[in-house]
């Protein structure tokens, strides 16, 4: 049992945080230095046979992926949630110790302030409000930020969302692409919707550069498939930062390249008509161990110093396919065949025409999106509460001789709301300063990242009694 | 495009570099010297150029008729702005000048890396045509200028008890306590702003590539960056470590940020590679 205690006090410590902040950070390095997904051959070609073996013995090809990255990252969020646990109720309790003005412990003290308000409009606090001790002495209580004790909480609980987001949507995302030219209708993957490319336009600039690449889609279900009575159809516009939403999936304007038709005749007949996207083949309808294989595609075809092919620019000047002809799965030839050439192989005639723009739609359905999305936004606003809502109190209470004793704490801030009393006590016209925080705070919870180093506190009562004495002068 | 602007802006990004230099040097004469007057002159010749570079940026974004931070010239420059404001902002409210004799080369530094860059300007590809892309840089502007100063903060940190024990620096660097407060405000705002870029980056990402986390290098260098600022928070409330730790890990902090702004662009190509 005490074992399991250790064990459950280690995995929520912040020492543990640490260690797997650290390791996270070392292996994303990596992750980021190695290339991914790339084969044993290529690293051993790009490093040496050793390396190749340790990349892939330590699964740095898929380091993002792989069984010890996700097991950081899991160890990671148990972190974050015991931690997140545990210090709930503590700070509940805290929080509702911090709003008493009865329980008020007081860190930085002054006496002979003649005004408690200027001290309270000095140090930023609104509308104190009359209280009193548990001793029944009457007091001035004001206190603000109280909501930035919540701040690390909030982060954790943030990035636990994110991962969780994330991971979730890893696991259970569903993605899918589909190209063609306008016209064509294809599949989405396996599912029940057919996806129609009705217009794709790519916008350019004078100068020749693209300003933005448009397809306008149709996404039909088919009735069959999806067991409805009738066929659903929906339209809409997509473009590079305008993806749009069809029947629960998001459609995104990905990428672009060069497509053609290819016509093949035989003895001066027509026998096939096809548009190939740069990168496809097409078997010879009626000798499939023939295909014709489209390369690439050259607008505006030059030959650079070593010969080899290329493009001048993006405009249609000089349309040039590169293309490879395989019988039975061996090269028969491979060339360049410009705009009206005609290629012979045997009886059949093979040419290329009509270049246009094709288009490459990316569809994804990632139902945990928000999740992550939630995460990030508490994440951010958990830094923002941690950071800049300072939480603190100060309270007056009035001395016999008519003056009054003034006390602040900040849980955050250190020498800075220090410096700040000091000159709040200075303004309110305080007549000396003592700092007392030994004998009057009450031991408090760590709460995270914003709090005050423990070196800071230390010397906190020796340097304001000094520089009370020296900053704040007798009225 | 409009090449008046374009003009008025490359004359402006001159006199700013001969500005922050002559800041640089009265600062350092000002240590040399020991006389104050030459502090507050710096300050002023940092605050005259922090002025004019806001001027140039705003010439460069007229003359291109967009938001100049889409390249390595204008991210540079904004990152020299974003220095120079965040540490003007934290020598007046905290009545440090000796900050501007650390920071001020580290200023020109990088507007220096900005004049080597090519400042021509082109047009943006559709991906950067986003509404996101003002908020994700100009985000990243003030989180690297935070931490470009939380670095000067914690290398003085680092080097004070050898700076002090002579009346004049002793007068002018805080003690430990204060540094390390000014530093950690300083990691803060820019924690902050580093993660309001990730976000937004990540948002803009999901919208341009259908995916807002690709683990590609700016992505994963970014989140490392994030990583060891975490680690800075995290080890500044341990006991024990007076600092001296947390100030170790701020300067690695800014080694990741530069790597992430230059280091990845050049060694580590991928769909930011136009950053």
């Amino acid at each position: 049992m005490q074992m399991m205690k250790k064990i459950g006090r280690f995995l929520s410590s912040m020492q543990f945080a640490v260690i797997l902040l650290v390791i996270l950070a070392a292996t994303c390095s990596a992750g980021s230095f190695i290339p991914q997904g790339q084969s044993y051959e290529w690293y051993a070609a790009q490093y040496s046979e050793r390396t190749a073996a340790l990349i892939r013995w330590l699964y740095l090809d898929d380091a993002f992926h792989s069984w010890w990255f996700v097991l950081i990252s899991a160890f990671l969020c148990l972190n974050l949630l015991l931690c997140n646990l545990l210090r709930f109720p503590q700070l509940v309790r805290r929080c509702r110790r911090e709003a008493d003005p009865a329980q008020f412990f007081g860190g930085l003290a002054a006496d002979g302030i003649a005004d408690p308000g200027v001290f309270f409009a000095a140090m930023h606090f609104s509308g104190p409000k009359p209280a009193v001790t548990r001793e029944g002495r009457e007091r001035l209580f004001a206190r603000r930020n109280l909501a930035g004790l919540w701040g690390a909480w909030t982060c954790h609980l943030g990035i636990l969302l994110l991962i969780a987001g994330f991971s979730l949507g890893q696991l259970t995302k569903k993605e899918y692409t589909v190209y063609g030219v306008p016209g064509q209708t294809r599949q989405i993957g396996d599912t029940a919707f057919f996806l129609t490319i009705d217009d794709f336009t790519v916008g350019l600039r004078e100068d020749d550069t693209v300003s933005q690449y448009t397809a306008e889609i149709t996404v039909t279900e088919d009735p069959e498939r999806s067991g409805r009575s009738e066929a659903r159809r929906e339209s809409a516009e997509i473009s590079v930062n305008h993806p749009a939403s069809l029947f629960g999936m998001k459609y995104y304007q990905n990428s672009t390249g060069w497509a053609a038709k290819v016509h093949i005749t035989q003895n001066g007949q027509d026998l096939q008509d096809v548009v190939l996207c740069a990168g496809e083949y097409v078997p010879v309808e009626n000798k499939p161990e023939l295909v014709i294989l489209l390369n690439a595609f050259y607008p505006d075809y030059v030959k650079d110093e070593g010969g080899m092919p290329k493009t001048a620019s993006g405009q249609l000047r000089n349309p040039a396919y590169l293309y490879t002809v395989y019988y039975q799965g061996s090269v028969l030839g491979m060339n360049v065949l410009l705009q009206e050439e005609e290629l012979t192989i045997d009886d059949y005639v093979v040419t290329f025409s009509e270049p246009q723009n094709y288009t490459l739609i990316q569809i994804k359905k990632d139902s945990f999106i928000s999740l992550a999305l939630a995460g990030g936004l508490l994440t951010m606003l958990g830094l923002f509460l941690a950071f800049y809502l300072l939480p603190a109190k100060a309270c007056a209470e009035k001395a016999e001789d008519g003056s009054w004793r003034v006390t602040a704490e900040g849980s955050k801030g250190g020498a800075i709301f220090r410096e700040q009393f000091l000159e709040a006590v200075r303004k309110a016209g305080g007549t000396a300063g003592v700092a007392d925080r030994a004998e009057e705070t009450e031991p408090t919870e760590k709460t995270g990242e914003a709090e005050e180093t423990e070196s800071t506190k230390k010397t906190v009562e020796a340097e304001v009694a000094e520089s009370t004495k020296k900053t704040v002068r007798p009225k | 495009m409009n090449e008046q602007m374009l003009h008025i802006e490359n004359t402006l990004f001159t006199v700013v570099m001969i500005l922050y230099f002559a800041a640089m040097i009265f600062y350092f004469l000002f240590i040399a010297a020991r006389k104050e007057g030459l502090a507050r002159l710096a300050t002023c010749l940092q605050a005259v150029g922090w002025v004019l570079h806001t001027c140039a940026l705003v010439s460069r974004g007229i003359g291109a008729g967009r938001l100049p931070m889409t390249n390595q010239y204008e991210f540079a420059t904004s990152f020299a702005w974003g220095i120079c404001l965040v540490s003007l902002v934290f020598i007046l409210r905290f009545s440090f000048p000796v900050l501007g004799a650390f920071a001020s080369p580290v200023m020109f530094v990088i507007i220096g890396y900005a004049a080597m860059q090519s400042r021509e300007v082109h047009e943006l590809m559709p991906a950067l045509r986003s509404n996101w892309l003002g908020f994700h840089v100009s985000t990243a502007i003030i989180a690297y200028g935070s931490f470009g100063v939380s670095f000067v903060l914690s290398v003085i940190f680092l080097l004070r008890d050898r700076m002090t024990g002579r009346g004049f620096l002793d007068r002018h660097i805080p003690d430990r306590g204060k540094l390390d407060i000014i530093s950690y405000r300083s990691i803060a705002l820019g924690l902050l702003f580093l993660t309001f870029t990730i976000v937004t980056g990540a948002i803009w990402a999901e919208r341009a590539w259908g995916s807002y986390w690709s683990w590609d290098p700016k992505e994963t260098w970014s989140l490392v960056t994030w990583i060891i600022y975490s680690v800075y928070l995290h080890l500044r409330i341990r006991k024990g470590t007076e600092g001296r730790a947390a100030a170790v890990f701020a300067v690695i902090g800014f080694i990741c940020v530069l790597f992430t702004y230059i280091g990845v662009n050049t060694f580590l190509p991928g769909i930011h590679s136009y950053a």
